[in-house]
């Protein structure tokens, strides 16, 4: 039968982070909070399929990609937008960590779909490139290149801004 | 300055106002999903063209054990025939092909579709949803001449309409106006109906603010005195104690489900303020020309099928005789046949019992059609023909039962993953076939041929 407490179990301890990772590609909180409950759902779906093979956390984090995916295609993406909370407890100077934050949020926000979820899974979720391309459907190939593209984008928004270079720490070259 | 991009991702998190995912909103969901036999997950994302029947099934898994179910489904009491009783069709002796269009890479970009046709014949051609807009385009196309007649934009031409009434004067469609996914509960939707005026080549929208709020689109069927009939939700069917026993493909096995039941609303379509609660729990509604017919619940088990004589407003009830572990998956009636779509369980090596049951108004068993895969419903409200497609790798292709001489025909032999087609008036039928390794798919419309 199908075990929804195990479900449900797995369901509570992932949504945080699908969350997060969601709100970062679409940049709404609400919207994000749509698409988890879109991907669970998928998830629930799938479920003893998933409970046979593993991998639930893999399949949750694609299914809310594509939840994030379809709604976009389905929308205009005017509806993007950079959210920004000026409560953020940090180290760093409060204005310039906020404006910073809000810079990357509407730098993601400008690119491509793709190229946004790239950046999430890869620098976010810090998935690898094979990893990445499972989440997403494609081939390596193209991860490489629109993360490569990604980058080139918002290190250039970056770079026209008075806020100074955007760094990869770690990032893998192509 | 330097910033780093994994820092700034994470500082963009670490803050997360309070979760408002409601998990007991997507166990609702998941279960209703999994009910619907998880059928439209197939086609993806796109957005399509709607789908002349409501009941997609999809292909089972492989056998990995199950809880307990007989080898193979049970014969229905009532004369059957199985998609092996059909004969090929042959066009030009069965059946005469009107018009064809093929989108050959629907993976790629969205295309165009036939949504329909319309009374006096005329195919109803959608283009898109394209653009930065998701816009659609519609046209009235000659089937003969090929010849579209492009109609003005729609008054929000990126919202899905549903067809309820593709008409010689007009056409109406109903689409839904969606509240925030919020919180444990499915987003309700007010419904609209867009009537486009052919003559005047105008739209407009009609919404009623005494119409209780929906958690489906497509609601609305034309009965009487040009009202839309509208199911409000009242009863979700709940899975038994301990979840659903699993089937042989892995998945909870949720035939003989408990149902679900709807409040029968109608709205004028000419006064926005003329809605009436009709007083009645249904499962699906159908109308023919002499009567209102439906059932107790859908989704589940139909429980009684009630017909109701609109001259006398006579009723008379009776039990159907479906198996006892068969959902109600679609619902339609036509003269004095009543079709119903089910799905009746799983049995060993993943056979699925699938039926279209077709039954009198007066409760005789006319034929069902059984077999493994399959779903089915009318084509037109007063028509004749039943179209059923089979998922089924052995016996894949659309199947045409004409109701009105028996002839049980395979128009062809594959069906697209995508979900198109719409009306059509009697004697006519769409199907659709598989292109370009299943990227693609090509629209038939047909027209049966006369004994």
């Amino acid at each position: 039968m199908r075990d929804e407490a195990a479900f449900v179990e797995f369901a509570q301890a992932a949504r945080g982070r699908l969350r997060r990772t969601a709100y970062l590609m679409c940049g709404d909180w609400d919207q994000a909070s749509d698409h988890v409950q879109e991907g669970l759902i998928r998830v629930y779906v799938a479920w003893p399929r998933l409970t046979r093979a593993g991998g639930e956390h893999a399949y949750a984090r694609k299914a809310v990609v594509s939840a994030f995916l379809d709604h976009a295609r389905r929308r205009s993406s005017t509806e993007i937008t950079a959210e920004i909370n000026p409560d953020l407890p940090s180290g760093r100077d409060v204005a310039e960590s906020v404006s910073a934050r809000a810079a990357l949020m509407a730098a993601l926000a400008r690119l491509p779909l793709r190229q946004r979820a790239c950046v999430v899974l890869r620098y976010f979720e810090d998935l690898s490139v094979a990893d990445t391309a499972t989440a997403l459907g494609c081939s390596e190939g193209t991860v490489k290149s629109q993360t490569s593209r990604a980058l080139d984008s918002l290190r250039s928004m970056f770079d026209d801004s008075p806020l100074g270079e955007l760094m990869t720490e770690g990032a893998p070259s192509w | 300055m330097v910033n780093e991009l994994r820092e700034l991702l994470r500082e963009n998190v670490s803050s997360p106002p309070p979760d408002d995912v409601d998990l007991t909103g997507v166990l609702k969901g998941g279960r209703r999903r999994v009910r619907r036999r998880r059928g439209l997950a197939a086609v993806g994302g796109t957005a399509i063209a709607t789908a002349a029947v409501v009941a997609l099934t999809s292909l089972v898994g492989q056998d990995t054990g199950t809880d307990g179910v007989a080898d193979g489904p049970p014969s229905p009491d009532a004369p059957t025939v199985s998609l092996a009783g059909a004969t090929s069709a042959v066009e030009g002796r069965d059946y005469r092909l009107l018009s064809s269009y093929t989108n050959s890479n629907l993976d790629a970009r969205n295309g165009q579709y036939f949504d329909g046709v319309t009374d006096d014949g005329f195919i109803l051609f959608s283009d898109g949803p394209h653009g930065p807009d998701n816009g659609v385009r519609r046209a009235l196309m000659d089937p003969v001449t090929e010849e579209k007649d492009w109609l003005p934009a729609a008054p929000h031409s990126n919202e899905q309409l549903w067809p309820v009434d593709l008409g010689a004067d007009r056409l109406v469609f109903t689409s839904m106006r969606y509240g925030k996914f919020r919180g444990g509960e499915l987003p309700e939707g007010e419904m609209i109906a867009v009537v486009y005026d052919r003559q005047a080549r105008t739209w407009h929208r009609m919404s009623w603010p005494g119409l209780p709020a929906l958690d489906e689109p497509g609601s609305g069927v034309l009965g009487p005195e040009d009202r839309l009939y509208v199911r409000v939700p009242a009863t979700n069917g709940e899975p038994p104690p301990g979840g659903w026993p699993k089937g042989p493909d892995g998945e909870a096995d949720d035939a003989d489900a408990e149902g679900d039941t709807f409040a029968l609303w109608s709205v004028s379509l000419t006064d926005p303020a003329d809605v009436r609660d009709e007083g009645l729990v249904v499962g699906d509604v159908a109308f023919t020309d002499q009567s209102m017919v439906w059932t107790d619940r859908t989704n589940g088990h139909s429980g009684l099928i009630h017909v109701r004589d609109l001259a006398s407003g006579e009723e008379r009830s009776f039990d159907p005789d479906s198996g006892d572990r068969c959902n109600l998956l679609s619902f339609g009636a036509t003269d004095d046949r009543i079709v119903l779509g089910q799905y009746c369980g799983t049995y060993a090596g993943g056979v699925r019992d699938d039926r279209v049951q077709v039954l009198a108004t007066d409760g005789e068993q006319v034929v069902t059609v059984q077999d493994s895969s399959i779903d089915g419903g009318l084509t037109a409200d007063q028509g004749s023909l039943v179209t059923i497609e089979s998922h089924d790798r052995n016996t894949q292709g659309t199947y045409v039962y004409d109701l009105d001489d028996d002839r049980f025909l395979r128009v062809s032999d594959s069906v697209s993953q995508w979900a198109m087609g719409g009306p059509t008036p009697p004697g006519m039928f769409l199907w659709h076939t598989s292109v370009n390794g299943s990227k693609g798919a090509t629209q038939w419309l047909g027209e049966m041929i006369g004994n």
